[in-house]
This record gives C-alpha cells, structure tokens and sequence, in this order.
C-alpha cells in the first residue's frame, strides 16, 4: 500500500532515487506548497474559534501518530495511550511549576522547550515500562496491559498522587506568561498554532524517515509475522521495546504541548476515552499510514465539531439537547468507528492512495 | 473476614468474567462493549421491575431482549466482519460500547436509580460467626450455577462444540460446515444474557448508575488470570482478584492512600502476565511459521 506508482512516462535511472524523499518535483512543489498552506495562509485566514480546531487537530495527530506506530507499523495494539500523553503533561507542568530553574532559564524562555523533551523521555520510559510484557504476549493480553496502564497511572497515580503535589487540589493550572519559547510568550491561539505546526511538522518527518531505515522496516517484519522476523535475525524484544519508547515519547511531546493550549491540567482530560479516540482516528484515517494519522484527525475533529454546530443550532427548538450533547457525541463516534470499519476497512488514507494513483497513471490506468 | 469477602466479591467478578469468557471463546473475539451489556441488562430488568412485574420475570423477560439485542448486533454489524482481521472486530465492538453507552445515558440520564422496593432483603445472613450480604451470596451461588450450566453446555451440546471449532480457527469449522454466522449469533445472544443477569445483580447491590459499566472493565484482570479462554478459570480467576482487592484494601491501604483497591488488580494483571503470559488455563498457541 504505500507503493504508489510514479507518473507516465517517469522512471528513475538510479537505484539511489527509489529511496528519495521527495521523489518527483511534482511532489517537492506539492510539499512546500502544503507547508505554506500551513505556515502561512492558514495564519492569515483563520479566526479564532478554527485556531481551536485546527490545535484541536494537531494534537489528535501527534497522540495518533504514536498510536499509528505502536498499531500500525509494529501491530502492538494498545488502549491505554492517554496515559501517555498525561505522563507527557504532568511531567512538563511539574517541572515548570516546581523545578527550580536558574534565573537566566526563565529569562531567556528555556524552561518550557526543556520540560518539552523531558516530558517526551520520561513518558517515553513510562510507556517501555508498560510494553514490557510484550516481550512475552501479544494481541489479547498486550492489549490489556496497556489498558492496565491507563487506569494505573491516570486514575490511581496522578490522580491520587501527582496532583496532590505542591497542594493545588485537582487542576494544576500555570500562571500565565510561564509558558515561554526565548523571547515569546505562547499566550494566543496563534502562537499555539505555530507551535503545534511546528511540532506536528518536526514529528512527521521524524516518523517517516524513521520508518524508511533500518528501525522501521525491522518494525513492519515485527508487525507482519514476528516469528519471521526473530528467525531474519531481529532482536524483536529490543524493536518492540524501541517502538514503546518513541510511541510514548511522542505522546509526551503532545502533552506537554497540550499544556499550552488548556488553562488548567487535570487527570480527565486523559480519561480512557482518549485513547479509545486515538486508536478510532488512526482506524478511520487508515492503518498502517502517516496520511491515516492526518486525514483521521482532521475528519473526527471536524465530525464533532459539526455536530456540535448542528446541536447549537437545532437548541432553540429542542432545549434538551444541549444537555444531552454529550451522550450524541458518545453515540456518534460509536457509529462512525464501526460503519468505517465495516465500509471502509481501509480507512480514508486508501482513499486518498486510489486518487492519487489515478493521476499518476493517467490516461494509462491499466 | 476480608477472605471471606473476597471470595463472595469475587463471585460477582466471576459472573461478568463469564461473560467475557463465553463471547471470546465462542467467537474469538475481545468483547469491550461487555460493560455496556451489563448496563443494558441492568437497567432493562429495572424498567421492566418497576412496571410492576417480579424480579425473577423480569430477569426472563431481560433475557428475551437479550437475545433479541443480541441477534440484532450480530446481523446488523458483525456479520459484515466475517474474515475481517480481529482489530477490527475488537474495535468495533469498542465502537458499540460508545454507541450504547451515549443510548443508555440519552435514554436514561446519569443518576443513580435503585430498586424500590429492594429484592433481596438488607440484613445480612449469619453463618456461624460470618455475616454474609444477601446479594453476594447469591450472586456466587448464580455464578456457580451458570458456571456448571456453560460448562455442560460447551463439552456435550453439538452448538457448544461448533463454537468452540469457531472459535479455535474460522476457516476449518467454515470448510466443516459449521455456520458462522449462527455461531456469532448465538454467541452475542448468550453474552448479551449473561451479561443482563450479571447486571441485574450488580443494580442490587449499590444501585444502577454509570460506572456499574465499570465494572465490566475491573473484572479484566480477573479473566486474563483465569486465561481468556477457560470458564472455570473465569471463576478462579475472578474469586482471586475479589480476594486480592479485599486483602490489599484492608492491608495497603494505610501505605498508599486513595483508589489502592481499583488498581491493584490492574497493577497484578500486568506483572502476573510476565510470568505467565496465559494465564492459569488459557490455550497457549503453538505458532509456526
């Protein structure tokens, strides 16, 4: 599935340009263009409220893409990722609030970035801790020690324990204009926005290149028949273990980026839920796929959105169903995660691989 | 005392455990809606309680709609799953679990209803010098009697062993003529009973609400203990983790304040899976290349 055929009358004369990144010019043209899109136009024309969306989006993505690797390019199903992202989180609030930092840290913006990879690395640990038991079980029985992680840490140890620190009750909440990257303040929608862009950007490519070296590849062996892959000469308790880590260090990262983007941390903002959420988004945006992680996010956070537009709208007549809000979306997600997997198995990244394909091979589509 | 406890908490751990048991070695797959079933059975028996007709007929009638519920899922969005890969067909059955639960609150709000008047009488029974609550005492013996009922079920009744084949591998019992839709049928039918009885008695004990759905997730460890496949493990496993839960309750809790007793089971599940990744009697799968 991720062959996608070059177009008419294209072919490469070296063996090197078969592993290129950007293959075509076609396809640099239309990267740069993205990252405009991105960096620049998106800036200019969103409102405030599509700020919140589109941050919305990106930290879907970065919780699914290390979903996406744990599922779809190592088969390691998990449900219990959200604990992840709230190891990331906490790690990088408590190390704000209670680290203390040398003055000129704090004057030159440092403290956040730092608390950033920090968070990243001790949720990266966190999650080899809990993928441990994968040296020995799979399927099944993995999938409920990552559920085992869920509840262990966010609703026994952080809730019981970490937010107990320093005595602030239930929700840590930073004051503001503690949030600072050198000498800006990540105060507005805006800023929020560049940096989950710019997180999001640094993450993908990471991934993607990652997936198309040595690590990745032992990976995909690991995912298409492990014992296979252990005769082919691959450590795959280290590989499996390598997989946790960068899946939960990108969960950090996403935590502690969602730190800037909420007043006030609390434990239920990770319920179980999310990482139901998380496994659904990479489902309907394709398994086994980068776009998956993208167009997934992209369409779960705009069905809700919808429907939550639809709801407002339709509360002057039936009242009640502000109330109810909730229980639809519940509802909702249900129905769109199953009706995909039984229409859709492929999610929408096959899709976008069938259109894309199309072109290429046009007018020579046989 | 506290193993006493244990062993009768266990008892209702055990009658959902079964029920995750019954569906996974029946069709093979992780049922996490299973929460949500008991939910559905528990407040079904309460709706039909309420109306005025006993709590044995009621508990029948949840049955009946049981199977009805059950069927219905099954044609409606597992039958197209047939051959899919088991990821899934767990996520859907995830996907079921939201939609059912988003119904059940829509339906029937988050507050906590109790039966009036209460089925089993409050005071507890004394034997000898323990004092048993009425409810645990015959939520273990039900256990016990659907444990015996399934396990007769499975090893002489010719459906038992076709979902059994199913179960062990979909392509030979297909070629045997086994039919999988019926075996899929039957085994969401007798999953959505067993677990509308598991709720009926959980609503009991401290009234329906939300998290009774929690429930179905905490007996996890106690089906992993007993091995996924293993009925009679589900009940040991499920009397183990009661007996764990109430232990460290009553002796951890002084070094850990707080949820110690909800996540103790979890913390034991994970290590224990180190050890023994199949639990005490669950099949281990010879894989080849």
């Amino acid at each position: 599935m991720s062959h996608v055929w070059l177009p008419c009358g294209l072919y490469h004369q070296e063996y090197s340009k078969d592993h290129g990144w950007w293959q075509t010019p076609l396809i640099r043209g239309k990267m740069i263009f993205l990252l405009g899109i991105i960096f620049i136009v998106f800036p200019l024309t969103l409102t405030g409220y599509w700020f919140g969306v589109a941050n919305m989006v990106g930290y879907t993505a970065l919780g699914a893409l290390g979903v996406q690797i744990l599922i779809g390019y190592a088969g390691l199903i998990t449900l219990g990722h959200a604990a992840f992202l709230a190891v990331g989180a906490y790690t990088s609030t408590l190390l704000i609030l209670q680290f203390p930092w040398p003055n000129f840290f704090i004057n030159w913006g440092l403290a956040y970035p730092i608390s950033i990879i920090i968070a990243g690395i001790i949720a990266g640990l966190w999650s080899v801790l809990f993928g441990l038991p994968s040296a020995k079980v799979k399927g099944f029985y993995l999938i409920l020690t990552t559920m085992a992680a869920q509840f262990i840490t966010v609703d026994f140890i952080l809730t019981q324990y970490i937010s107990q620190i320093g005595g602030r009750g239930q929700a840590f909440s930073l004051p503001p204009g503690t949030i600072k990257i050198g000498p800006w303040i990540i105060d507005s929608e805006i800023k929020t926005y560049f940096l989950m862009a710019i997180l999001l950007t640094l993450c993908i490519v990471i991934v993607a290149n990652l997936l198309r070296s040595k690590v990745g590849r032992a990976w995909i062996a690991i995912r298409d028949n492990d014992i296979a892959a252990e005769t082919l000469g691959i450590n795959i308790i280290w590989y499996k273990l390598l997989n946790f880590f960068v899946a939960g260090f990108i969960a950090g990262l996403a935590g502690a980026f969602w730190v800037s983007n909420t007043a006030a941390l609390s434990p239920e903002h990770f319920p179980w839920f999310w990482s139901l959420w998380l496994v659904g988004v990479i489902l309907i945006g394709g398994v086994g796929s980068i776009h998956g992680v993208i167009f997934g996010s992209i369409f779960m956070v705009l069905v809700m959105e919808l429907i939550q537009l639809g709801v407002i709208s339709l509360s002057d007549v039936f009242p009640e169903l502000m109330i109810k809000f909730l229980y639809i979306k519940e509802s909702v997600f249900g129905l769109i995660i199953c009706a995909f997997l039984i229409f859709q198995p492929r999610g929408l990244s096959y899709r976008w691989w069938q259109i894309k394909n199309y072109f290429n091979l046009w007018p020579f589509s046989y | 005392m506290s193993l006493v406890n244990g062993v009768l908490v266990g008892g209702v751990y055990a009658l959902v455990a079964l029920g995750w048991v019954l569906i996974y070695k029946c069709s093979g797959v992780l049922n996490l809606a299973m929460g949500e079933l008991t939910l559905i059975g528990a407040y079904v028996t309460l709706a039909f309680y309420q109306a005025g007709i006993p709590f044995v007929l009621s508990i029948v009638c949840t049955l009946i709609i049981g199977i009805i519920l059950g069927i219905l899922v099954e044609r409606i969005f597992l039958d197209k799953l047939i051959g899919e890969p088991i990821l899934a067909v767990i996520m859907v059955t995830v996907g079921l679990s939201f939609f059912f639960k988003g119904m059940i609150e829509f339906v029937w709000g988050t507050n906590t209803r109790v039966y009036t008047p209460p089925i089993f009488p409050l005071e507890p029974i004394t034997l000898g010098f323990i004092k048993i609550s009425n409810v645990y005492l015959w939520s273990f013996i039900l256990a016990i009697l659907l444990f015996v009922i399934f396990a007769a079920f499975f090893k002489y009744s010719h459906w038992g062993l076709a979902m059994q084949a199913t179960a062990d591998d979909e392509t030979a019992a297909l070629s045997l003529g086994v039919s999988a839709r019926f075996v899929y049928a039957g085994a969401w039918a007798i999953a959505f009973m067993s677990a509308g009885v598991g709720g009926a008695l959980l609503g009991n004990i401290n009234g329906i609400n939300i998290s009774v759905g929690y429930l179905g997730l905490l007996v996890l460890p106690a089906v992993v203990l007993g091995g996924l496949n293993s009925i009679p493990g589900a009940i040991l496993g499920g009397i183990t983790i009661g007996v764990l839960q109430n232990l460290s309750g009553a002796y951890l809790d002084r070094y850990f304040p707080g949820g110690v007793k909800e996540v103790f089971p979890f913390a034991f599940m994970a290590v224990f899976l180190l050890f023994k990744p199949y639990g005490f009697w669950g099949w281990e799968r010879i894989e080849r290349m």
